[in-house]
């Protein structure tokens, strides 16, 4: 039971990461921060988790890392999304509204 | 795309492990990166240093889980479980020595033995050929199947005119090969040369090793004459030397002038020393300017137009011939319906070695299969042993894929230490090997352990350690763990006890499957060892004569009277010598698997217009038949007299008479061989000679005077009193005294000559039969070891079994039961098994159907035999089983 639990977050995560990097490379911080920023804090993203997910994500291809100098001039490892991850983000983008659509019908009518 | 993702996934952790340190340096370096933003974010909403540091770190959790989780990710964990298994594996595999170097051997064997004839196959079967256009060059044939001639031959002229007409080819050459002899060495040097149109080595895409190939220019009338050397010749007779290039030599009274040498080639048909263009062969030249379409002495290759198959280029092939016959109705005998065959090069090349090499191949995947087979049973009574093991491991918290894993890396290890050791066996057989198959195919120079063999080698390692890995199959780990073991013990005893008599029923039932085909070959060698050949072969010497084509030499053997001369001269010194009883000459040798002198003739009374008989031709002198030991059936042999324009005798042998003179009186007819212009008469009637394979049945033949019909390469046979080779020396000098620039070679007795041509199924034969003992072997103590794992399963129930008075006799056949019934089992299926193998074998076997009973019955009998031996080893032990030990035990 609580596998199943862990898995949809697991995977809401990843989603949420991809969609992130899809407006531009960031590093691991910035994207928790985006994340909670843009969710206006509704979602807190465990940032211990975080780096297991950018690390698997990269293992898959759908994003690539890079060391780079950010804004405060710190050498940070950058993530940006591949083309593969593009494309996998579409396809999750699309189950998630599916799904999410399908709950609230139900949430509504029964 | 798929697959790329995959790979990459899988390349990944590789990259991750092998830059282990520079992920933990990343790794580091990031999280603390991480940690240090956000305290610094916290700080610039009013937090104390130290405490902006501690919320971070509590908001982020555990530092080293997260690295952990990381690590997960990436899969460094894979190779790390890897390296603790193959340790952990290499440990157990070394406390228990005497297993693993069971299996260690037992595999190597098996795949040693597969890896050998793979490299054969893939060298001989599989490579493509080493020219450039070698997928596209077909042999092009001309028969006529009408009149049971399957080789007709092709003239010069009809060459030339194939390449003109037909369109499926871009090219057609012709070949030929002659013997003549290459002065301006140390000594007349006998070559064998390929005489071959000028476009030869281009189309076949042969760029030099040095110098040049053939010019278009070269194959001109008059042109200066030129010579390519193969590099087994150069290597031979000039040490390599790059000089020879440019040197000129004597042949045939021209100066030939060595333009260049080939890299190392596989041939066909014949093994040349040299090459020649066309236009500078002296026998070739007088059958062109005679224009004789008939005069079909050259073979024909072709190159296929790019995208034309080998079948579109028969229909069209066919097409053209039938013209010809129309156009020259001369041409050919008035019944002869001229149809073509165009068979890839590749496959003509080694089709007499295909049937053995698949027979081979197949023979070794099956003893590959027993070893597995037994190696699995072996495996499996090793596991019973690791029960508590097991138990431990699995109480600790392995899961059962924890478990399989540990096994199957074990597994894995034992077949890549089997395959190492395969290797070793495949490299020293690697010798013997080639020289098996070179008996087959001119392509065995090509065998070689190169990389795909050693990828081979490597895939059958793995793949037999999967194989036996899982064959044994696991309990799951809570069992295991719940009993404490007992339950691998358990699973060996039952359910393991069905998967081992399983397994020895299959390595009995391959194993007999091996046998038949042992047997079979064997039964057929035999056969083909008691075939009278058609001649005496004691105490022959032959020897192969290679005249001059010479005007200018002092025998001037361009003349017939001068070549007939010359044999006489011979023979009559040979015969002078003491040890000698019968000296004769002949076109070739018996057994000569190259000769093919098939042709159609006519017999007198007999319709010109219908299908001719064909025979076999053969020029014979008076003493041929004596010194082979040909018996005279009727009539006379040939004699002195038989010379110049006094004789039209010619004698043919029983075979001739019982196909086309039947019931007539064969002394006194007439036969022709040109159509009528000139008629023989036959004055005897001889035994029939095997002059090809010793398989096939002699045909009709009939022989002429070799005075009237010399040959500037013909064999001299001796038959002598002693040792024949004793007498080599002296006719060789006595040939030398007569001739200095007449070659002899290769000298060998009949003997050697019937040897050779029962060498291929003799080593076919030896090589099943050691495979079929092999696997013999394997099975059976395959079946001992069940038998015994078996009995000592039982010590407890046996003892009590004899406690309350069970006979000696009823344990005895207590287990002998168990074993004759896998043994029955094993039998059974062998048979069905050996009955599908058969259509395999069948192309091997020589006078013996695939279904011999004979073989059957005897194969039956070996395996019981060897089984019911295997049986009485542990039947002993059981009965040999003292109660009171046997309750105390456990």
């Amino acid at each position: 039971m609580a596998k199943e639990t862990l898995d949809l977050l697991q995977g809401t995560l990843d989603l949420l990461i991809l969609r992130t990097l899809s407006a531009g490379t960031l590093h691991g911080w910035a994207i928790s921060q985006r994340i909670q920023q843009i969710s206006e804090d509704v979602l807190r993203v465990n940032q211990g988790s975080l780096y297991p997910a950018l690390y698997r994500l990269e293992r898959a291809g759908w994003i690539e890392a890079e060391w780079g100098a950010s804004d405060t001039q710190r050498r940070v490892r950058f993530y940006r999304l591949t083309r593969a991850g593009r494309r996998r983000l579409e396809q999750e983008t699309e189950n998630w509204n599916r799904l999410s659509a399908a709950v609230a019908r139900i949430l509504r009518t029964a | 795309m798929r697959l790329r993702q995959r790979l990459r996934s899988l390349a990944f952790p590789l990259r991750a492990l092998l830059g282990r340190d520079r992920l933990e340096r990343d790794m580091d370096e990031e999280l603390r990166l991480h940690l240090e933003m956000q305290a610094e974010h916290d700080r610039g909403r009013g937090l104390q240093a130290a405490d902006a540091r501690r919320a971070a770190r509590v908001r982020f959790g555990s530092v080293e889980a997260v690295k952990e989780e990381c690590r997960q990710s990436v899969g460094v964990h894979f190779f790390d479980t890897l390296a603790q298994d193959v340790r952990f594996g290499l440990r157990s595999l070394w406390r228990t020595r005497g297993f693993t170097s069971a299996v260690v051997l037992t595999l190597g064997l098996g795949i040693g033995a597969n890896t050998a004839v793979f490299s054969v196959v893939r060298g001989t079967l599989l490579r493509p050929l080493p020219y450039a256009h070698g997928e596209r060059m077909v042999v092009v044939r001309q028969g006529d199947p009408a009149a049971g001639v399957s080789n007709l031959g092709v003239s010069m002229a009809e060459v030339g005119d194939l390449g003109a007409r037909a369109r499926s080819f871009d090219g057609v050459a012709e070949y030929h090969s002659m013997n003549f002899i290459l002065l301006g060495g140390d000594e007349p040097r006998q070559v064998r040369t390929g005489v071959v149109s000028a476009g030869f080595f281009d189309r076949l895409g042969v760029a030099p090793q040095l110098g040049r190939t053939f010019r278009a220019e070269d194959d001109a009338h008059g042109a200066d004459a030129v010579l390519v050397l193969t590099h087994e010749f150069w290597s031979r007779a000039f040490g390599r030397d790059p000089g020879v290039v440019g040197r000129m030599f004597q042949m045939n009274d021209k100066p030939h002038q060595v333009v260049g040498v080939l890299p190392p080639l596989p041939q066909y048909p014949d093994q040349n020393d040299v090459f020649m263009p066309a236009a500078a062969c002296p026998f070739r030249a007088r059958a062109v300017a005679a224009g004789n379409r008939r005069a079909r002495m050259v073979q024909a290759f072709g190159r296929l137009r790019p995208g034309v198959a080998a079948g579109e280029a028969r229909v069209e092939l066919d097409h053209v011939l039938a013209n010809f016959k129309r156009e020259h109705p001369d041409s050919y005998p008035a019944a002869a319906q001229p149809t073509g065959t165009v068979e890839p090069l590749a496959d003509v090349m080694v089709q007499p070695a295909r049937p053995t090499l698949i027979v081979l191949f197949a023979t070794v995947g099956l003893v590959l299969l027993i070893a597995c087979a037994n190696v699995a049973n072996l495996t499996l009574a090793r596991l019973s042993d690791r029960g508590q093991e097991m138990a431990v491991r699995a109480a600790l918290g392995a899961g059962r894929r924890r478990l399989f894993r540990q096994l199957m890396t074990e597994s894995l290890l034992l077949g890549l230490a089997g395959g190492a050791v395969g290797l070793a066996f495949a490299a020293a057989a690697q010798g013997a090997l080639t020289t098996f198959a070179a008996r087959f195919t001119a392509r065995a120079a090509e065998v070689q352990l190169d990389g795909t063999v050693l990828l081979f080698a490597l895939g059958v390692s793995l793949l037999t350690g999967i194989l036996f890995g899982t064959l044994p199959g696991l309990p799951s780990s809570d069992a295991l763990a719940r009993t404490g073991g007992s339950a691998a013990r358990t699973a060996g005893a039952r359910g393991g006890q069905r998967t081992r008599t399983a397994l020895v029923v299959s390595q009995l039932a391959l194993s007999f499957t091996l046998l038949i085909g042992a047997a079979l070959m064997l039964r057929s060698f035999a056969k083909l060892q008691a075939v009278h050949p058609g001649f005496q072969a004691e105490n022959v010497l032959s020897l192969g004569l290679h005249l001059n084509w010479s005007t200018q030499s002092p025998t001037q053997f361009l003349s017939v009277e001068r070549q007939a001369a010359f044999h006489d001269q011979l023979n009559e010194r040979i015969r002078a010598l003491p040890e000698v009883s019968a000296a004769g000459t002949a076109w070739t040798f018996p057994l000569n698997t190259s000769f093919r002198n098939d042709g159609s003739i006519l017999i007198e009374g007999q319709d010109p217009a219908g299908t001719l008989p064909v025979a076999q031709g053969m020029g014979a002198s008076e003493d041929y038949f004596a010194a082979l030991g040909v018996p005279l059936r009727q009539g006379r042999f040939f004699s002195v007299a038989d010379r110049g324009d006094a004789s039209d005798a010619a004698i043919v042998n029983d075979r001739f008479v019982e196909r086309y003179l039947p019931g007539g009186e064969p002394l006194g007819r007439r036969i022709s061989f040109n159509r009528g212009q000139t008629w023989r008469t036959i004055v005897g009637v001889v035994g029939s000679v095997r002059q090809a394979e010793l398989e096939r049945e002699p045909g009709p033949a009939y022989y002429v005077p070799f005075r009237q019909f010399p040959s500037f390469s013909s064999t001299l046979f001796v038959r002598t009193q002693t040792d024949p080779l004793r007498l080599a020396d002296r006719i060789q000098a006595i040939t030398g005294e007569l001739s200095t620039d007449t070659a002899v070679g290769p000298i060998r007795t009949l003997e050697q000559i019937r040897g050779d041509a029962l060498a291929p199924p003799r080593l076919t034969t030896t090589l099943l039969g050691a495979f079929a003992a092999l696997a013999l072997i394997i099975a059976v103590t395959g079946l001992a070891g069940v038998l015994a794992y078996a009995v000592s399963q039982r010590t407890r129930e046996i003892g009590v079994r004899v406690a309350l008075g069970a006979a000696p006799a009823n344990i005895l056949s207590m287990v002998l039961r168990q074993g004759l019934t896998s043994i029955a089992l094993g039998l059974a299926i062998g048979v069905a098994g050996a009955l599908g193998l058969a259509r395999l074998v069948s192309r091997l076997l020589f006078g013996v159907a695939p279904t011999d009973p004979l073989c059957f019955v005897g194969s039956v009998l070996v395996l019981g035999a060897a089984g019911i031996i295997a049986c009485l080893v542990p039947a002993r032990q059981a009965v040999g089983i003292e109660p009171m030990r046997a309750l105390r035990t456990e």
